[in-house]
């Protein structure tokens, strides 16, 4: 059954109530919740007209603090990711309830564009990224759990991380006359995926890729999404291609890219809200901002409502490839730095 | 081996070992002194350059030093030297400088007191300096060549800045030549270079992380003429915003110091002043810097330090403590400020630690705030400052008497 259902009135309707109750739910079990929306002067009884009314927090909060809304006794999984501002790691508290929700919502969510068996898939990835749990990396943890949609797993770089032609094309030689799925992360992908199936011209015309980690190593190379489109298009046949946004921070959602390329959308369970950074209130269609991820699974922590520090702008509200808003993100917000005399930063001597 | 680059006097490239011996021998002219004209002549050039016009326009910052290094300035701060009787002063020698990479000036204010006392000196300029930390280089080099010769030669053989990458071998080698070694940039830079060892003789002098806050007296406040008010909210911004609150100077805390209803009248009244400065300045955060704002806001929320946040737009963030002794101290973002009322600064002084620098303070008299640093008793706080001079640099900093301690006395009985 599809996710991608609602229209944005709809969405308002059936969310807005329940992220109510989540908010309520956070404040009555998370005290430093309760003691953030307290300051800001928000009534318990507060009412919320709108999605967008909602307080957010920043997502960095779940790198400086601990916020849980379940005990100690009921944290099944503790998630951390250590991010690209190099600002500590996010730590995710998951009871039992919340780590089955967001595993199945993601199926939900993927169902969408892959059906509903599990296909062949391709990782472009090393199989190293998962050998070693200790050091597990946010990209360790992504194809880990994107490897459970699949079946019959072939990584595309060898253990010295070097593209292995053969095992491609032996994969496809075995799959490729039937529908598969391709998951990496975007630079990856272009970098061993593309570049050798242009190389060697391998045949991708039946794969589904899945691709997500943004653009910015890809700029170098002026390969926007569109241009990522075009030349897989081109040179491999491949044109089911779908981008997606989510984090660590709200695992189990993510905004997943239509068919026509270019714009995200929401999953029913989540909405996105573009905030303007000088007013913080909601951007027009078009107008870019900060994007605000908003979603109904996160119960064992308060992350349904938080700011990201990237910048996006909405596309259109129900005029996509599929109902709700849709979006683009554009970047991240360039970091916070301060000139001052202590060691804002670090390691400055010697 | 690691190479060192010569900003200034500009010069080829020279290994740490040349530069030590270069910079042990005694210059052309003779042996600088304490207040050597040379050198007076020199800084006061470079002075004048920092006042141009078009640099202090570009950066007011260098304008502020321009003034700190004019001619009677200076004579004024080494007139604080002279001694009585039989004790002679003299330079210490060769002093090793690390300035911190993110204040682009305070290199030059502590270079400048070493060199007026007579002193040898290399400052390691941080690879990262960029604007005015350029542009003070360029008015150096300029200066030496629009001095006489006898003076350039002078200052060319006794001091020195330089780019280097981190090195052991570097730091170690002029940490062990110096005879007194400044360390400014907090107390992770202290840490680092204390790796080195020094010559026994030889000490540091360092400038650790320090924390600032500011008071205001609500009695004072009442007192007040409008204008006052205005004025007192402008000097605060200049105080905080100038280099977005990190400052060691920089109030990060503001005590109301009075009766209850005052202060929350004068709190308000202040903050509305505050907020429209920042707007008349047209005062720009960036959004990375309005999240992080929310981040330690909320963050000092959670920690249970904070009953209140108030947003007056990106620019200015007010955190109610929930008890003035749990002031935070560390940088929360540019315009953030923990707000809390006492009685009587005499309640201020059980909080007060080692690591507090500058009080700036608004309404007081010279009496109290001498009895406040009485009561005080050294044990923190180096400085009481009305609102509008946290930043202002003094000879006399964190405490210390900068020429008395870049000169040392010999003693003389017949």
């Amino acid at each position: 059954m599809s996710v991608f259902t609602r229209s944005q009135a709809d969405r308002e309707a059936l969310l807005l109530p329940e992220l109510a109750s989540l908010t309520a739910h956070h404040r009555a079990n998370s005290e430093g919740y309760e003691r953030i929306l307290a300051s800001l002067g928000i009534a318990p009884d507060a009412d919320f007209a709108t999605i967008a009314d909602l307080p957010w927090l920043p997502v960095r909060m779940f790198k400086t603090h601990d916020l849980k809304s379940v005990p100690d006794s009921e944290v099944f999984k503790t998630l951390t990711s250590s991010g690209t501002t190099g600002a500590g790691a996010s730590r995710i508290y998951l009871d039992k309830e919340a780590a089955g929700a967001q595993t199945k919502q993601l199926g939900a969510t993927l169902q969408e564009v892959l059906g509903g068996e599990r296909l062949p898939m391709l990782m472009v990835d090393t199989i190293g990224i998962i050998k070693n749990r200790r050091s597990f990396s946010a990209r360790g943890a992504g194809v880990l759990g994107m490897a459970n949609f699949g079946r019959k797993h072939t990584y595309v770089l060898d253990e010295n991380d070097q593209p292995d032609v053969e095992a491609v094309k032996k994969f496809l030689a075995e799959y490729g006359d039937k529908p598969f799925l391709i998951f990496g992360f975007t630079f990856m992908v272009w970098q061993f995926l593309y570049e050798v199936a242009r190389d060697h011209g391998l045949d991708l015309s039946n794969g589904i890729l899945i691709h997500s980690g943004g653009w910015k190593k890809l700029i170098d190379r002026a390969v926007d999404n569109s241009e990522f489109r075009r030349r897989f298009k081109e040179d491999t046949g491949l044109t089911r291609i779908h981008n997606y946004y989510g984090m660590i921070e709200q695992i189990g959602t993510v905004f997943l890219e239509g068919p026509s390329g270019n714009s995200l959308y929401c999953p029913d369970f989540a909405d996105v809200v573009i905030r303007n950074p000088e007013t913080w209130e909601e951007q027009p269609v078009g107008e870019p901002g900060v994007i605000e991820v908003v979603s109904t699974l996160p119960r064992s922590y308060p992350g349904h409502v938080l700011l990201t520090e990237d910048l996006g702008v909405c596309n259109g509200i129900d005029d996509g490839d599929w109902p709700g808003k849709h979006f683009s993100v554009l970047g991240r917000l360039p970091k916070a730095e301060a000139r001052g005399c202590s060691d804002t930063f670090s390691g400055a001597a010697a | 081996m690691t190479t060192l680059t010569q900003r200034f006097p500009l010069s080829d490239a020279v290994s740490v070992g040349d530069l030590v011996d270069e910079l042990r021998a005694a210059p052309p002219g003779g042996r600088l002194r304490v207040g050597d004209p040379r050198i007076v002549e020199f800084v006061t050039k470079f002075a004048r350059k920092l006042l141009a016009p078009a640099t202090a326009r570009r950066f007011p910052e260098l304008a502020s030093l321009g003034f700190f290094l004019r001619k009677g300035e200076i004579a004024k701060a080494l007139s604080t030297l002279d001694t009585s009787g039989s004790a002679l002063r003299f330079p210490r020698g060769l002093v090793f400088h690390v300035p911190p990479a993110n204040v682009d000036t305070i290199f030059v204010y502590s270079w400048a007191l070493s060199a007026l006392a007579g002193n040898h000196n290399v400052v390691r300029v941080s690879s990262r300096s960029a604007g005015a930390a350029e542009a003070v280089l360029e008015a150096l080099n300029a200066a030496l060549s629009e001095v006489d010769a006898s003076v350039a030669e002078a200052v060319t053989a006794t001091q020195r800045m330089v780019t280097y990458d981190r090195s052991d071998e570097v730091s170690g080698a002029l940490s062990l030549a110096a005879d007194l070694r400044v360390i400014w940039g907090g107390d992770g830079s202290v840490a680092a270079l204390r790796k080195y060892p020094l010559a026994p003789h030889a000490r540091d002098l360092t400038f650790p992380d320090r924390s600032s806050f500011a008071v205001a007296s609500v009695a004072g406040w009442q007192r007040a003429s409008a204008e006052e008010r205005r004025a007192a909210a402008e000097g605060f911004y200049n105080d905080s915003y100038w280099f977005d609150q990190a400052a060691c100077s920089s109030p990060r805390a503001v005590f109301w110091v009075g009766d209850e209803p005052g202060a929350a009248a004068a709190g308000s009244e202040f903050r509305t002043l505050l907020a429209s400065v920042l707007a008349a300045k047209q005062h720009v955060t960036e959004p990375a810097m309005a999240v992080q704002k929310r981040v330690s806001a909320y963050g000092a929320a959670v920690d249970g330090l904070v009953k209140e946040i108030a947003f007056d737009g990106n620019g200015l963030a007010t955190l109610e403590l929930t008890d003035p002794a749990i002031l935070p101290r560390e940088w929360l973002g540019a315009g953030t400020f923990a707000n809390a009322r006492v009685s009587s600064l005499s309640d201020l002084v059980p909080i007060v630690l080692r690591k507090d620098q500058t009080v700036s303070q608004f309404g007081f008299t010279a009496e109290e705030l001498t009895a406040f640093a009485h009561e005080l008793a050294g044990r923190g706080v180096d400085r009481i400052v009305p609102f509008g001079s946290a930043l202002t640099f003094s000879a006399v900093w964190d405490g210390y008497d900068l020429l008395h301690e870049f000169s040392r006395l010999v003693t003389v009985q017949a």
